[in-house]
Parts: structure tokens; C-alpha cells; sequence
């Protein structure tokens, strides 16, 4: 073989493989986001921002409890957890689609008011945010972050984005038989098909909710340590991780829980391949390509049902 | 004959529109009680406020002897009150079992074990043990329709809600549907069944209402309702 081609298969082998690596990492940051929307055809505008509060919960817990930033998600999860039920229960339940019917207002509003409310409150928590923790950048690195595993001379991968990876197959394999064999996760599809004839069959759909949304931040939960982990993160952060779900979101299919991992992975195999060719700035134009891409081909996504 | 539905006065207005007026009726324990009226005469809106779909404006509904009127749609169900659509709503995106699965376990309030059994023998009954595991929204509309009903007969119903079921079925299959019902009546569930399909309400009810713009016309024995010259006016403009 000659030199070259050696030099050029590796390039492609380093960007498939690092491509799709960073593809967990996206998997994970835009379950929560495609699982509202499943569900609830809810489009949370601060799904960013409660990210990185879990990133923040994160970073208080490794700082004064002194745990390894894995070990944080024991905290991080169940806080995020009771956050996303009670934020559906209590805010997000009284503006939805149902809530607003039963008001005799347009479904139209419905849609609409989600969307307003958590763009408030994604401003709010950014500014909450940098009230308690100032602007400076925070981070919950440690050795694994900076470590990597070597496949062959020259082609390895972070050990970092491999536990990633192997964490959102396993986030999309637990969600996808809870979804399917419990009780609860039966309830949960019944009333993302059809709300009213949920409620017919003795379905409580505000609890229902509740707890899909609950299952998000729960998720987001995990994503905000992903990210305390590989980067470090400010109160403003929020909005550029909803962007990467959104992405995500579009290329794999509104709502299809296996579509985060192809959508994210394909996001991550365009970054990285054209930030191999033509250079890092060309990075986020190829992610937003591919985007466009899907958007004029199949609009409804690769895995839309 | 001991009442199983009662509704006393009950009034809803969309806007101008007055879509239930002042509507009263019973329901008697184990009789197949048919409504008929034009279209627009507020017969499904009537349904949806049984449910609980939809809100009363005013009026009382007492169900198996409690005022359910300002229970949310699942209390209702769970009290053993079960409706069906005209177009089946079935979630599509989930197999025949599992449809009647949600049901029994929340609805009917039944644990895993006992649902499941009782979901084997409704989907027997009910001619769909072919259809078990076949996604729901893949039924062709005589399943549809089989499963619609089987479904809320799943949530072990008191009283069921039947919305038109002949629409688009050749003769043959009303008169399976008509066995189909008798049998839920034999089998001690009230059944209100709207249809628009005169001969079906004549020979397979017990009694009869009919509605004309949200008001009750007249009730009683199906060939007197029919008769009747209040409906021979709204039905044939004479």
C-alpha cells in the first residue's frame, strides 16, 4: 500500500470513527428534546438550559461533595428527575394543547404557548444562573477527559466520547423497553397516539405527562454531566445544545427515540469528516448542510413513524 | 328496573350554538337504549359529555348512583363508564393486546395478571384472536370497528357508549355487530347506542330517544319513537 492511500484511509477511518463516537455524546444531549416531543408534541425551547443546570448541579456536587464527575449523576438524575415532573405537572400541563381546548381557546394557542413559556424560562434560568455562578467557565473534567484509547498506531479514540456512546445505547435501550414492556411506558405511548381516548380508558394524561417529561430532564440530566465533562460551560450555554438537538432531532426524526443515535451520529460523522477536510471552520456549515439536506429530502426525518 | 344513567337538564352551547338543551333521560340497568336524529342533532356532543370529553354548561349526571358531572373523562371510565367513536381511534402505534391491555389495567383498574386474562377472553369474544398482535392502526375497518368496541369493553364497562357502528358495513356485518351487542347486553353491560341507520335502531333496541337540535324529541318503545310525528318531521321534512 502506499503511503497516501494509507494516510487517506486513516483520515476517513479516524473521521468515521470519531464521527460517530461524538454522535453518542449528540445522542444524549437531544433524547430528552425528541421524547417531549414524541410524546407530547411540546417543543421545549429550554431544553439547553436545563441541560446545563444539570451541568451546574454536576459541578456543585464534585466541588463540595468531592465525588468523580460519573458519580455525580446519583444527584444530578434524580434532581433532574423531579424537576421535569414537576415543571410539567404544575406549568407546562396548564398551557398545553388539552389544557387549552378545555379553555375553549384555538389548539392552535396550545402549540403556540409552550413555545413562549419555555423561551422564558430558558432566559430566566440562563440569567439565574449567572447570578449564583458569575460568568466564569466551569468544568468537571478529570483524567478520563483528556484520555484516549489507541486502536492501532495511528488511529484511536477518546475514551471519554466511548463511554458516551456506549451510555446513550444504553439510555435508548432502557427507555425503548420502558416504553414498550411497563406499565407506565405503555400508558405513555396510549397517550402520545391520542390524549382524549387515553383519558377514555381511565388514563390520568397530566400524570402521564409528567412523568415522560420527568424522563427527559432525567436524560438532559445525564447530558449536562457529558458535557461538564468534555468542555467547560457557562450560564449562556443553553441555547447552542438545543441547537445541536434540534439538528439531531431533524436528521434522525421528530420524535423517533432511535433516530437520536442515527441523527447524532451522522451529525457527528459530517462535523468531523468535513472539519478533517476543510478545516475546523467548515464544521458547523457541514453539520447545518446535512440539516438542510434532510429537510429538502425527507422533511419528516430518517426514522419519522 | 333499577336507573343506571340518569341526566337531568343538561345544557352545553358552543358559542351561539346550542348543541345539548336542557336534555333529560334514563337509563335503565340492562337494556340496549338506541338514539337516533338527523346529523347535527347533538347525538355524539351527548356522548361526549357523558364521557366527560366534554363539560355540561348546567345540568346533572348521575352514573350507577353517584353525580359524576364534574369528573374529569378518566374518573368516569375508571367508575365503569365506557364510550366508543364512530371513527375507531385506536392507538395505531400499538398492537391489538396492548390496546385493550391500557384499558383493562387503568380503566378497569385491574392488576397485569388479571388484565391479561381478561383481555384474552374479550379479544375471544370479540373475534380478534386473529388480530392479537397486529398493530392496531394496520386494521381494516370491520377490525377497526370489532376493536373499538372490544377496547372499551376491556375497561370491564358498566355502561358502554356505542357511537355509530353501521356506517360503511354491508348488511351482513350490522347484523353481526346487532349479535355482537346483544350479546354485551346478555352479558349484564348496559349498552346507549347511536345509529343512524333507522332498521338497525328499530329491531335492535330496547327503547328508543330521538334529538332534533340538542333538544330530546320523544322516548319510548323504537316503533312508536319512529312513529312518532315529531320525528317523521325532522327525518322527512313532513
Amino acid at each position: 500500500m502506499s503511503e497516501d492511500l494509507y494516510w487517506t484511509l486513516i483520515d476517513i477511518a479516524n473521521g468515521l470513527l470519531s464521527g460517530a463516537m461524538l454522535g453518542g455524546y449528540y445522542a444524549i444531549i437531544s433524547l430528552g428534546l425528541a421524547l417531549v416531543f414524541g410524546v407530547m408534541r411540546l417543543v421545549n425551547l429550554a431544553h439547553g438550559d436545563w441541560l446545563i443546570v444539570a451541568a451546574y448541579i454536576a459541578a456543585v456536587v464534585v466541588q463540595f461533595l468531592g465525588f468523580p464527575p460519573f458519580v455525580s449523576l446519583i444527584v444530578v438524575v434524580p434532581a433532574m428527575f423531579v424537576i421535569g415532573y414537576a415543571l410539567q405537572r404544575y406549568l407546562l400541563n396548564r398551557v398545553s394543547v388539552q389544557a387549552m381546548e378545555e379553555k375553549g381557546m384555538s389548539s392552535n394557542f396550545g402549540l403556540m404557548s409552550p413555545i413562549l413559556v419555555t423561551f422564558g424560562m430558558s432566559i430566566v434560568i440562563a440569567h439565574a444562573l449567572l447570578g449564583i455562578f458569575a460568568s466564569d467557565a466551569t468544568g468537571i473534567k478529570n483524567a478520563l477527559s483528556y484520555s484516549a484509547i489507541r486502536l492501532t498506531q495511528d488511529l484511536s479514540i477518546s475514551t471519554l466520547r466511548l463511554i458516551f456512546f456506549g451510555i446513550a445505547g444504553a439510555i435508548l435501550v432502557s427507555v425503548h423497553l420502558f416504553l414498550h414492556r411497563s406499565h407506565a411506558g405503555r400508558a405513555i405511548r396510549a397517550a402520545s397516539d391520542d390524549p382524549e381516548v387515553a383519558s377514555l380508558m381511565g388514563m390520568r394524561t397530566e400524570r402521564i405527562y409528567a412523568l415522560a417529561s420527568a424522563i427527559s430532564l432525567a436524560v438532559a440530566g445525564v447530558a449536562g454531566v457529558a458535557v461538564g465533562m468534555s468542555r467547560t460551560f457557562q450560564p449562556f450555554d443553553g441555547p447552542q445544545f438545543l441547537l445541536i438537538a434540534f439538528g439531531v432531532v431533524i436528521v434522525g426524526g421528530l420524535g423517533s427515540i432511535a433516530g437520536s443515535l442515527v441523527g447524532g451520529v451522522l451529525l457527528g460523522i459530517t462535523q468531523v469528516l468535513a472539519g478533517t477536510y476543510f478545516g475546523p471552520s467548515a464544521q458547523l456549515v457541514a453539520g447545518y448542510m446535512l440539516i438542510l439536506f434532510v429537510l429538502a429530502v425527507r422533511p419528516q426525518g430518517l426514522f419519522s413513524r | 328496573m333499577t336507573e343506571i344513567l340518569a341526566v337531568s337538564e343538561l345544557r352545553k352551547s358552543f358559542g351561539a350554538l346550542r348543541v345539548a338543551d336542557r336534555i333529560s333521560f334514563v337509563v335503565r340497568q340492562g337494556e340496549i337504549l338506541g338514539i337516533i336524529g338527523p346529523n347535527g342533532a347533538g347525538k355524539t356532543t351527548l356522548f361526549g359529555l357523558l364521557a366527560g370529553n366534554i363539560r355540561a354548561d348546567s345540568g346533572r349526571i348521575e352514573f350507577d348512583g353517584a353525580d359524576v358531572t364534574h369528573l374529569p373523562a378518566h374518573d368516569r371510565a375508571r367508575a365503569g363508564l365506557a364510550r366508543t367513536y364512530q371513527i375507531p381511534r385506536p392507538f395505531t402505534h400499538m398492537t391489538v393486546f396492548d390496546n385493550l391491555l391500557v384499558a383493562a389495567r387503568f380503566g378497569g383498574d385491574m392488576d397485569e395478571a388479571e388484565a391479561e386474562s381478561w383481555v384474552e377472553r374479550v379479544i375471544g369474544a370479540m373475534g380478534l384472536r386473529a388480530e392479537r398482535n397486529t398493530l392496531a392502526g394496520r386494521l381494516p375497518l370491520l377490525m377497526r370497528k370489532r376493536h373499538e368496541l372490544a377496547r372499551a369493553l376491556a375497561t370491564r364497562p358498566k355502561l358502554v357508549l356505542v357511537d355509530e357502528v353501521a356506517a360503511g358495513l354491508t348488511d351482513a356485518e350490522v347484523e353481526q355487530f346487532i349479535a355482537l351487542i346483544r350479546g354485551i347486553r346478555d352479558s349484564g353491560i348496559t349498552v346507549v347506542w347511536i345509529e343512524h341507520v333507522m332498521k338497525t335502531m328499530l329491531t335492535a333496541t330496547d327503547r328508543l330517544i330521538a334529538l332534533d337540535a340538542g333538544q330530546l324529541l320523544v322516548s319510548g318503545p323504537p316503533q312508536e319513537v319512529i312513529n312518532a310525528s315529531e320525528v317523521r318531521r325532522v327525518y322527512l321534512g313532513a
